[in-house]
Formats: C-alpha cells, structure tokens, sequence
C-alpha cells in the first residue's frame, strides 16, 4: 500500500491514478469543455460582474462604471415603482399559476381516457405553446378589441357590453394571464399526460374493488401518485412567469394605444422594469447599475420561492418507493 | 358524450386560432366585421401584396431568423450532449460539482446574466450582429446538458463496450455508435431549442436594433400601430411565421414524445 503525502489533493489524486483512469479523466475533461467555459464564461462570471454592477453606476458611454455604493440597493427599496412592479408580476403569477395547473390537469384527465382520437385533441392544444409569444400577444389584442373582437362580441349575445380589458387598470393583468394560460395548456398537459401514464393501472383495480367512486380514485390515488408531476409543474411554471416580459411588451404596447406595461402602469413587470431602465430611459437612475440591480433582486425572488416550494414538497410530495 | 365535451372544449380552445386564420383570408372592407367566421369572399392578399408592402424585407427578416436559430440549434446541441454524455459515462475528479453547479444555475434567470453579457458583446463589437443570439448556444446550456445526462444514464452501455474492445476512440465511439441510437433525445431538444430561438422576442430587441439585422418577431411586430394597424396583414404574418414549427413538430411528434418521456422531465 502507498503512502499518501498531505499536500495537494488534486495532485495526489493525478499520481496515484493508473494511467487508463488519468486518461479517461482527460477525455471527460476533453468532452465537458464547451460547457465548463458557457457556465464560467456566460453563468457564473456574469452573476458576480453583475452583483458589481449594482454598487455603480455606468451609462456606458463613460469609460467604466463609477462607484456608488449602496446607492442603487437604497434607492430599490425605496422604489414606489418596484412595489408596483413587484405588485403586478405576484398579481399575474398567482392566476397564470393557478389557472394553468388546475385546467391543464382537468384536460389531461380527460384526455388520458384512452379513447380514440385524443390524440388529434393532444396536438391541436400543442399549437398555442409553440407559437411565439409576440404571435400570441397580436392574436389576443385583436380579440379583446371592442370593434370586432370575439371576446366582446360574445357578451354582446347577452346583451353585455364590456370594455377592451387589455385597457382596463383593474382587468389587464388578469387578461394577460388568461392568455399565458391558454398558451401554456398544452404543455401542461402533455406533461400531466406522462405523469398519468406512470401510475400503475393495478393500483385503479385495487380502488375499484374496494368500491372506491371516480372522485376518491383521483383523491387517493391519481393525486398523490400525481405529485412529483404536480411539483415540478408548480416550480418550472412560477419561475417562467416571474419571468413575464414578450406577452406583456405586445398585449399592452402598441396597438392598444397605451406604452407598454400600461395602462396605468398596472401591467408593468419586474422584467419589464429591468428593460426600461437599463436600455430605454433617459432618466433612468443609474443606467446597467439599477438594472443589475433589480435583476439580482428578481434571482433572489426565485430562489426564496423555489426552495419553500421543495420545502413545502417534502411533506406533501409523494414517491413511489420502487420509481428510480 | 365524452367526445361532445372535448369538441366544446377543443373548439373554445381553437377561436383565436381560427379567428387569425379568418382575419388574414378577409378582404379590406370585410376586415372588421365580427361575423365573418368564414371570408366572403376569400382573398390572399394580405399574404401576397400585402404583406410585402407591409415589410420589403420580409426575406432577409426570414433569413436572419432561420440562421441564429439553426446555428443556435447546432451548437447547442454539440456542447450539451458532449458534456451530458461525459456525465452520465466518466467518474472524474469534481463531477458531482460541476454536475450540482450546472442544476443550481438552472434556477439563475438570464436577466440577471443579461447585462454583464451585454457590455461583453459590445466590447467585442458584437451588437448588431447575430453572434451574441448564436455562440453562447455554442457553449452548453445547463438544461439542456442535464437532460442529455439523464438520457444517457437510461442507456445500455454494452454497445459502447463492444465498441471500446475495438479500440476505437471516445470521441469515435460517441459520433459513430451513440448519437446514431439517441435521435429522440437530440430531436427533442433540437426542436425545442430551434422553437426557442425562432420564437425569442427579448433578446432580438436587445441585441440586433438595427433595421437590416431584425428577425421575423421584430419585423411582426413592427407593423402594429400606434392607433391603427393593418391586421390582415399582421394576421398573416403570424400564420406564415407559426406553420413552419407546426410542420416541424408534426414531423418530429413520435421522437418528441419519447425524448419528453425518457429523461423523466415527468418528475
């Protein structure tokens, strides 16, 4: 046996390792390389440039960035706008959320009878999610407009006039997220759908022969065997929606007649803030440092949520014993 | 019954779908009429004269698009399933970080990331070029490597072994023997990362502001007005801009599904 020398673990590591190991170690190394200079490069190197970004201020047409201290972290808590913004974008997430979770698995359950021509149905929910958020906005605002708008034709029929939601202070954002709704069914369900598939058809016979009703088999057993699904919906879809921004930018900018994030302002997302104040104001407080500013802000929202959300899992997830 | 409630259901789901379809096929004066479900009469002129008025560059829009995304596509691709492959087959000193590094900073939202990377692509001169939209992509993507890791860890390794007694090199062996058997996994994430980039709408307005350098969402948007906007043709661009990733994910729907259902996104 060999004696191991204290100094340097990597190096001993190199030594001791026989020569077919150092070289499979290489060829990983070899095969990891692209992607270990994007997280370093594009990741990791931009999260810290940016942190120092928020202590300056740079309009970027100086040199280089100027030291201000805690100026713009001050100035963020202070913000009336931010608690608009940040307002808005909780305002949206908890309907975007909730209505695409609990539509996207009411579909999906009716979906996964089995029965022919699902498929069909499957595909035609898919095309919403993958066409472009700038389509999907343009789509939208021609049908909430009052002159020839399906939305508004359709409460015509019972003689109910409502106004162009997307204008409406108090109605927009929940408009905006219908329409993130819509668009991302598709998606929910197909995910749903794969979930429903993993759960053992014997557990449905058990149920039955213990004389359960279609509403407790879903309780008892479609649910719980459902919830890592549940989970990782939940995660992936609050993080997306923190992230608002394409939808927003086209539903309220332009042919509505009102500035984006509009009107009233009550459509302004944290993201969209983040955009105005680094590239578009000219009165913008401190240029890059505001911006990195609430971006970092934003990263910190999502980790805080993210990780309650897999707290909250770990009493409530459930996992079959024998999945991997 | 049951398929009476999916027809509803399916149908509701589907009049914005119809209703842009109905408004590009509509002539001018029928343009704002709510009833006309189905055009009478049918024109196609907002795709034709119309559209190419609305935007004369429409063709060099569609080209500056399909390059960032099939290039984007290609080079992310080639950096994620080298390294996805590399963590699902080797054990080397530091794997477990730099896998748990890569999943932590799947939470990172490239907002964050945004401006430094910006003042980066400036200094190299890169606005107004498609590079900054192009060779990240060529260095990984921490989703994209994770989800070629778990595909390959649910592959046998024998084929490899055999490959390996033949003393073939890693590199040989990944290109001739593993890529050929992973086409779900590659098409499923090639498309939705083709999806991705032929859809981005942030990233465009950031980066390429100049007129000639504009990709199709830009260009689509651009026709709406402040007060008025010519809808027909605002409706056909987004018809013309959707087919193709529709035509796409027809061609592609069975390895899609088995790319979604092998890597366990299901949870």
């Amino acid at each position: 046996m060999r004696l191991r020398s204290p100094s340097g673990l990597g190096l001993n590591l190199w030594r001791d390792a026989s020569p077919r190991a150092r070289r499979q170690w290489l060829t990983a190394y070899a095969f990891m390389s692209l992607q270990l200079i994007g997280l370093f490069v594009f990741i990791l190197g931009p999260l810290l440039v940016s942190l120092y970004y928020t202590f300056t201020k740079w309009d970027l047409i100086a040199p280089a960035p100027k030291w201000t201290g805690l100026r713009n972290w001050l100035h963020f808590f202070g913000d009336a706008r931010i608690g608009q913004v940040l307002g808005n974008t909780l305002w949206f997430i908890l309907w975007a959320t909730s209505s695409f979770l609990l539509l996207s698995l009411a579909l999906a359950v009716l979906l996964h009878q089995r029965r022919r021509g699902t498929t069909l149905f499957r595909a035609l929910f898919f095309i919403p999610y993958i066409t472009s958020q700038v389509a999907v906005g343009l789509v939208w605002s021609w049908m909430f407009n009052t002159r020839s708008g399906p939305i508004p034709n359709f409460f015509r029929l019972f003689g109910i006039e409502i106004p162009n939601l997307l204008l409406d202070e108090s109605y927009a954002m929940i408009a905006v997220a219908l329409v993130a709704t819509w668009q991302a069914l598709g998606y929910g369900i197909t995910i749903y759908l794969a979930g429903l598939q993993g759960i053992p058809g014997e557990l449905y016979d058990a149920s039955s022969v213990d004389g359960a009703s279609g509403w407790q088999r879903f309780r008892f057993v479609t649910l719980p065997l459902l919830s890592p699904t549940v989970l990782f919906l939940t995660v992936t879809s609050f993080i997306a929606a923190f992230q608002l921004f394409d939808l927003v930018i086209i539903l309220t900018g332009g042919a509505t007649g009102v500035a984006p994030g509009g009107p009233g302002g009550s459509t302004r997302t944290i993201v969209l803030y983040l955009y105005e104040q680094t590239f578009l104001f000219s009165e913008r407080i401190s240029g890059l440092g505001y911006g990195a500013t609430i971006g970092w802000m934003l990263a910190v929202l999502i980790f805080i949520v993210t990780m309650a959300q897999f707290r909250f899992a770990r009493s409530t997830v459930f996992f079959l014993e024998d999945s991997d | 019954m049951y398929y009476g409630l999916l027809g509803i259901l399916a149908v509701a789901y589907l009049v914005p779908v119809t209703w842009v379809v109905s408004t590009s096929l509509r002539t001018e004066a029928n343009l704002l009429r709510p009833d006309q479900w189905i055009p009478n009469p049918i024109t196609l002129e907002h795709y034709t004269s119309g559209l190419y008025e609305a935007l004369p560059n429409l063709g060099r829009y569609t080209y500056n698009t399909l390059r960032i995304s099939i290039l984007s596509t290609v080079g992310m691709l080639l950096s994620c399933s080298l390294a996805g492959y590399a963590l699902a087959r080797w054990r080397f000193p530091l794997r477990n970080l730099w896998f748990f590094g890569l999943l932590a900073t799947m939470m990172v939202p490239g907002h964050v990331t945004l401006i430094p990377t910006y003042v980066l692509f400036r200094k190299l001169g890169w606005l107004n070029t498609p590079n900054p939209l192009i060779i990240p992509a060529f260095f990984g993507s921490p989703f994209a490597t994770f989800f070629f890791r778990q595909f390959f860890l649910s592959f046998p390794r024998e084929l490899e072994d055999a490959a390996t007694l033949d003393g073939a090199g890693a590199l040989r062996t990944f290109v001739g023997i593993v890529v050929p058997v992973s086409k779900p996994a590659f098409v499923a994430l090639g498309v939705l990362h083709f999806t991705g980039s032929w859809n981005g709408f942030f990233l465009p307005i950031i980066y390429l502001t100049r007129k000639d350098q504009w990709v199709l969402t830009q260009a689509i948007r651009s026709m709406l007005g402040r007060y008025d906007s010519p809808w027909g043709e605002i409706m056909a661009g987004v018809v013309l801009m959707t087919l193709p990733i529709i035509v796409l994910y027809m061609l592609v729907q069975r390895y899609f599904v088995q790319g979604i259902t092998f890597t366990g996104i299901r949870g």
